[in-house]
């Protein structure tokens, strides 16, 4: 029985930690490209998620069907939010200044969701959600099982993107030297908005699964801006690797010490993990210092 | 940085001695919804005072203040606990206030000791996490009882509103703030801690001591902060994990020194005296707005007067002053 039980909490890890890396793969993609600390990442996530919401209700839309408009929504907003705010910071230089600008976005954007859909506690479940398969004892429903088959195709789509396509190329010379990249012909300014744009879609896509699986409030967002930083700072900073292997980890921390220590101490591990993680290693476990590492 | 070993001009003093004298009579003029405004802006600009402490001087940005805000209400309310009912609350309170600080003295300096190795954003995070983590420790075991809280006692003095009273406690507090500010901006420690924030590697060469000089920031500001948990617990007369390791404590710090001008004295408070008006009084009704409002003003004070209102106004003058000497020099 012990055997199952640790295999179930090791299948339920894993599930969530495939949530975890596509929720932090944007953030992550923004730090490396663009050196910034996305504060407004966790309110892009819901954002997601109540725009799933808002095409479920008004036109029958299944949420996962939702889930290309919900990207390209996201894409828009995310370039613009850059483009408009985050590049003055930017330009500046100072990183102090886009960590307060995007967290005065994700105040902005917290408000407008609690007078668009008041502040109550939503949910995308749909029944055929809570169909369960049994796999040699061990159970997993169709919300978990859709939901991590989805962040695995979306880390796979962004991977190809990055290291097989033209802007995914830009992207990463732009990531290791704007300056250079910009010498090159790269049209830097055009990446970073792209990049905000990409982020803000896998972060919207993201909170569509979240959705599926758990009830969300308008106040989750510092709990999900936060998870992408730990899952960046386990994995390392930039790449949907390292994003998947810090994302794994923390969905690993997050389910076993609450099956074996105590349903309430998940975040006192995965914050304690984080704090061991930025003195021992900051630069993450693949230890890719872009420059968003000091 | 001018004017940093400029002596206090006679005109500075006289118009802090008016400022004192006004907030002295303010809570016999005041009613007592305006005392409860002005109490909010002394606390809450103390506080932001405290902050500025380390990050008005260094780039080191505490995102995360109010783990010793709730640190300190929390010891408080434990050696509270412990006391019997025959100790007077005035007397509590002070042993409180004692328990407090020697306990944040001790969490700050083990905090720090690691995390000050870490620079900016990874600093700014790992306070944000630290408090996180004390909010929730407090919540999970039951010895803290964070989710069900203290009730504490009513101090009482002869001849005074608890508003009053506490506007006083408050007044107090901010004047200590200001003038540890004011004593550190001036000395050695002060010069050294902005060599820091100017450039820290060059400052450790020519020999400044910056780990000795950051730890004792630090541990200063994390000190005051939750001087300033204990007096706001014992306003409220109870305290929950919810009252006080709130994560718009640490983020409004912030705003208030960004607002008014980080690394000054007044700028902090001023930043606290618009932003509580603004959201308390102007939009008083509108609490759906609150929010909005403080991003847009965050938003907009970062992108159009990084400096804040004290840099804006100073930057003016010295303009003024430039086209004067200009003009002279023309005619």
């Amino acid at each position: 029985m012990t055997g199952t039980l640790f295999l179930q909490t090791l299948v339920d890890g894993l599930i969530l930690g495939g949530i975890f890396s596509l929720s932090a793969v944007g953030f992550s993609l923004i730090f490396g490209v663009l050196g910034v600390v996305n504060l407004s990442h966790g309110i892009f996530v819901l954002l997601g998620a109540y725009l799933g919401l808002a095409l479920k209700e008004a036109w029958g839309i299944d949420p996962l069907m939702a889930i290309p408009l919900v990207f390209g929504a996201l894409f828009v907003l995310g370039g613009l939010v850059q483009i408009t705010l985050v590049s003055g910071a930017v330009r500046r230089g100072s990183l102090m200044s886009s960590l307060l600008i995007t967290f005065g976005v994700s105040l902005m954007l917290r408000d407008l969701i609690i007078l668009v859909f008041g502040p109550d506690v939503q949910s995308l479940s749909s029944s055929w959600l809570f169909d369960t398969f049994r796999i040699g004892g061990v159970i997993v429903d169709g919300a978990r099982a859709s939901g991590l088959i989805a962040s695995l195709l979306s880390l796979g789509l962004l991977s190809y993107v990055l290291y097989r396509s033209k802007v995914g190329r830009a992207m990463r010379a732009t990531a290791q030297q704007d300056f250079a990249a910009g010498l090159c012909g790269i049209d830097v300014k055009k990446i970073y908005a792209m990049t905000f744009g990409v982020s803000a879609g896998f972060a919207g896509v993201s909170g569509i699964i979240v959705g599926l699986i758990n009830p969300f409030t308008p106040f989750d967002d510092t709990h999900w801006t936060l998870n992408a930083f730990v899952t960046v700072v386990l994995g390392g900073v930039g790449s949907p690797v390292g994003a998947l292997l810090g994302g794994l980890m923390l969905g690993g921390i997050s389910t076993f010490s609450s099956q074996y220590v105590g349903s309430l101490y998940p975040n006192v591990f995965i914050f304690g993990a984080l704090l061991l993680m930025l003195i021992v290693r900051p630069n993450g476990l693949l230890g890719n210092a872009y420059k968003g590492s000091v | 940085m001018r004017g940093f070993h400029k002596p206090i001009s006679s005109r500075q003093w006289g118009l802090s001695a008016l400022l004192l004298v006004g907030a002295v009579a303010l809570p016999f003029v005041a009613s007592p919804f305006e005392l409860r405004l002005a109490q909010q802006i002394l606390l809450f600009g103390g506080l932001a005072v405290a902050w500025n402490l380390l990050g008005g001087f260094t780039t080191y940005w505490s995102f995360g203040h109010a783990a010793f805000f709730g640190l300190g209400a929390f010891a408080a309310g434990l050696l509270g606990q412990q006391l019997g009912p025959e100790v007077p609350v005035a007397l509590r309170l002070v042993l409180g206030l004692l328990f407090a600080m020697a306990v944040t003295l001790a969490a700050a300096v083990a905090v720090a000791l690691p995390v000050l190795r870490l620079r900016g954003i990874y600093f700014a995070i790992a306070m944000l996490a630290f408090a996180q983590i004390l909010g929730e420790v407090s919540k999970t075991f039951d010895v803290f009882q964070g989710a069900i809280g203290f009730t504490l006692p009513i101090l009482k003095v002869p001849g005074l509103a608890k508003v009053q009273l506490f506007y006083f406690l408050f007044l107090v507090f901010l004047m200590v703030c200001i003038g540890l500010f004011v004593v550190m901006r001036r000395s050695r420690l002060g010069v050294g801690l902005t060599c820091i924030g100017q450039d820290e590697d060059t400052a450790a060469m020519l020999g400044v001591p910056t780990e000795r000089y950051k730890l004792t920031a630090f541990v200063i500001s994390a000190v005051l902060t939750a001087v300033g948990g204990v007096l706001y617990s014992y306003s409220l007369g109870f305290m929950t994990a919810d009252t006080v390791f709130r994560i718009d404590i640490s983020l409004n710090l912030i705003l208030y020194s960004m607002v008014g001008g980080i690394g000054t004295v007044a700028g902090p408070i001023i930043g606290a005296a618009i932003m509580i008006l603004l959201t308390q009084v102007v939009l008083g009704d509108l609490l759906d707005l609150h929010m909005l409002v403080t991003g847009a003003v965050l938003v907009a004070m970062v992108t159009l007067a990084p400096k804040g209102l004290i840099g804006l106004v100073r930057d003016m003058r010295r303009r003024r002053e430039e086209t004067t000497v200009e003009e002279g020099a023309a005619s």
